[in-house]
């Protein structure tokens, strides 16, 4: 097990970002980190990939939802929220560069979950039309940046176009195999049209799919590449909004007790002086 | 307010709890459907499975016509985008053909109301079990709108389970299950073990409190070192180039790939017969207590031949007139006995209507199955209207489809 904690003997200090620390309270510390880590992840997992599955929903989930044009838009603009707001909180607070590799990560992980469970093991969907998406190199490309630059608003711009532009191509080494030509009762379809249609979904048709509608298709082989860089734009929008979202979720402040002379004490004192002061570590 | 929100609250528990509680004890729920969905949109008739038990792999196919329903409900869209698809409850088997008249049906399109549509469907048993299934369209903001349903009994082990396919450029796929998912799993790994590497050069230093004061303290240098620089900058390039070089990979992988295919398809219904035997429902009331359907029509022959009345259809339920041999000989052995009510059709006036007479005739359908199927709540509906197709046969064995539609009476109290 691990080894017990002692109060401190004099003397018996380290140095920790030339900070100094009793040897006590550096163990205490790490041993907090851990703990923390572990909330922090699961809290991020399940709420992100509840964010995600609404807003991109059967884009993610099916492999003939995958389209060049909305998937494309759609997806690294719902997916860059959580990673912005992250940034903000472990970037600010505490110089961590891991806000979007952790919560992509995370979401992964939950998607995986998700498939493997939900999809898979409980409605015999096959992994083949199932899979989730890569956005861990977006993410790495992120959180690069943001070391680099130290800059939230060139991560923004930067990072969130590279997070939007390497959408597609960081998935197409998978997503290829799937755009296959192939003739079906004399019909010429994507072998992922084909698995979509032949491992059946009750309740989402094939006239509900949302995919390579509008002018976008004007513009032919290339619609993945314009849809990429208007989501690019979007999502520099998207991250600076997400990044202040952080800002105001991490903001401690105290606010007077106004209940305290129902239960017949004295009104409350420190906020009668101060009356809304901002902790914010600034 | 607040005894508003909790009223409404808890009705729609109750209403969940209801959908959660019914939902097993019906095979999917086909029963809840409102009736004029079942009774006024598409008429399955002519169903057939080729097989009520199979073997993994093995395949079981559905036949049959639909025709979309004069009197379609005003509250629907139009059929213009349709979907012929099949009600299972998942994937337990897998669709690999479907057609509407001849034509493949993997795509959607538009159909016509008061036409008569050809559907075969193949499906190929996955998963093993007994599951009940049917055809089915779905019509885009009506739903799906099921036919009559049957077991099919699927035995064997899904792990045989195998679907070849082999794509316009040659690939061979031994199975469409696992088709590059291999390739996922090794990508996203690659990736999901990079972003591990990536994070753990901060992760094994001391992380939070520590890094929290330290940056309080101003020591922003130790936190954020030329090591870290380094770190980040070779991980942005080494991202970038090989997400790229995984891109190109592919493209030489697969040189030919099209995008998804969303077209449309356009299939004409079947010819219409020349002259259409015609119904007029003069009053038609469903008796509460006696569980029976009684229906006064005037009806027009204005065919050469004299014809007699075989069956009334309505929600995959089947009324048959026991006395004539014609209408008999179209009851499949497979269809299911719970939609074939025993009593079946009972004609007031048994004698043939000849060419060109109108007839006015008293028909009576009794039978319990309008409670068990939930018809009943027809009588709830804000537009009480009956539908349901009568075949009629002429003396040389041919049947004749008439549309039934009329306003329904209920009688509460027995008489
Ligand atoms: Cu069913």
């Amino acid at each position: 097990m691990s080894t017990p904690i002692k109060p401190p003997a004099e003397g018996d200090f380290v140095d920790i970002y030339g900070v100094r620390w009793s040897r006590w309270a550096a163990q205490l510390s790490a041993r907090l980190d851990v703990i923390i880590s572990i909330i922090i992840a699961l809290a991020v997992t399940a709420a992100f990939h509840l964010h995600f599955q609404l807003l991109a929903g059967d884009w993610d989930f099916w492999v003939d939802w995958k389209d060049r044009q909305y998937w494309v838009t759609l997806t690294p603009i719902v997916a860059i929220t959580f990673p912005a707001a992250l940034q903000y909180v472990l970037w600010e607070k505490f110089r961590i560069p891991l806000g979007a590799t952790l919560s992509i990560t995370c979401l992964m992980v939950g998607a995986w979950i998700a498939r493997i469970f939900g999809f898979h093991l409980w409605s015999y969907f096959p992994f083949s039309l199932i899979w989730p998406v890569l956005m861990i190199p977006g993410a790495l490309v992120l959180d690069c940046v943001l070391v680099l630059t130290g800059n939230f608003f060139f991560t923004a711009v930067i990072g969130g176009m590279g997070f939007a532009v390497l959408f597609y191509p960081s998935n197409w080494p998978m997503l290829a195999a799937y755009r296959l030509p192939v003739e079906i009762m004399g019909t010429l379809v994507s072998v992922g049209d084909y698995i979509g249609y032949t491992f059946t979904r009750t309740a989402t048709p094939e006239y509900l799919r949302f995919i390579e509608r509008g002018t976008l298709r004007t513009f032919g082989g290339h619609s993945a590449w314009v849809a990429s860089a208007f989501s690019g734009f979007v999502c520099v929008l998207t991250y600076l909004l997400w990044w202040h979202i952080g800002m105001l979720l991490s903001k401690v402040t105290t606010l007077p007790n106004r209940w305290r002379s129902m239960f017949g004490m004295a009104p409350d004192q420190t906020a009668a002086t101060a009356p809304v002061e901002s902790h914010d570590a600034r | 307010m607040r005894a508003e929100w909790a009223k409404q609250l808890s009705r729609a528990f109750l209403l969940l709890l209801g959908v959660v509680v019914v939902l097993p004890a019906l095979a999917h729920g086909e029963r809840n459907q409102e009736p004029f969905l079942r009774m006024r949109t598409a008429h399955f008739y002519d169903v057939k499975w080729s097989a009520d038990k199979i073997a993994v792999n093995d395949e079981v196919v559905i036949t049959g016509r639909f025709r979309l329903f004069e009197d379609w409900p005003m509250n629907l869209p139009q059929p213009d985008r349709v979907f012929v698809g099949n009600g299972t409850p998942g994937p337990v088997l897998a669709r690999t053909e479907s057609y509407i008249n001849g034509h493949a049906a993997i795509q959607s399109g538009k159909l016509m109301l008061d036409r008569d549509y050809e559907f075969k469907t193949v499906l190929k048993g996955r998963i093993p079990g007994r599951h009940h299934v049917h055809p089915m369209v779905n019509v885009e903001g009506a739903g799906p709108l099921l036919g009559p349903g049957s077991w099919v009994e699927i035995g064997g082990d899904h792990r045989d389970f195998k679907l070849p396919l082999t794509t316009l450029d040659g690939t061979k796929i031994e199975d469409l299950e696992t088709w590059g998912v291999a390739n996922v799993v090794r990508w996203e790994g690659f990736w999901l073990l990079t972003a591990l590497v990536f994070a753990g050069w901060w992760l094994r230093r001391p992380l939070l409190m520590t890094r929290y004061r330290a940056l309080h303290e101003g020591h922003e240098a130790a936190l954020v070192t030329r090591g870290d620089r380094l770190w980040a900058a070779a991980f942005l390039t080494g991202t970038v180039l090989t997400v790229f070089a995984g891109a190109h990979w592919a493209e030489n992988r697969y040189p030919r790939t099209i995008p998804l295919q969303a077209g449309q398809f356009r299939i004409d219904p079947l010819p219409k017969d020349e002259h259409e035997i015609n119904i007029q429902v003069k009053r038609a009331t469903y008796d509460v207590p006696g569980r029976s359907m009684k229906m006064t029509l005037v009806i027009h022959n204005p065919l050469p031949h004299p014809v007699q009345m075989g069956e009334f259809m309505t929600a995959g339920l089947r009324f048959v007139n026991h006395e004539l041999p014609a209408a008999m000989a179209q009851v499949d052995a497979r269809y299911p006995a719970e939609l074939l009510p025993r009593t079946g059709l009972t004609l007031h006036d048994k004698a043939p209507i000849a060419p060109g007479e109108t007839r006015t005739v008293d028909i009576e359908a009794t039978d319990a199955v309008w409670e068990t199927e939930r018809l009943t709540s027809l009588l709830t509906d804000p537009d009480n209207r009956v539908g349901g197709l009568l075949f009629f046969f002429d003396d040389a064995g041919q049947r004749h489809i008439a549309n039934l539609s009329g306003a329904i009476v209920p009688v509460f109290i027995g008489s």
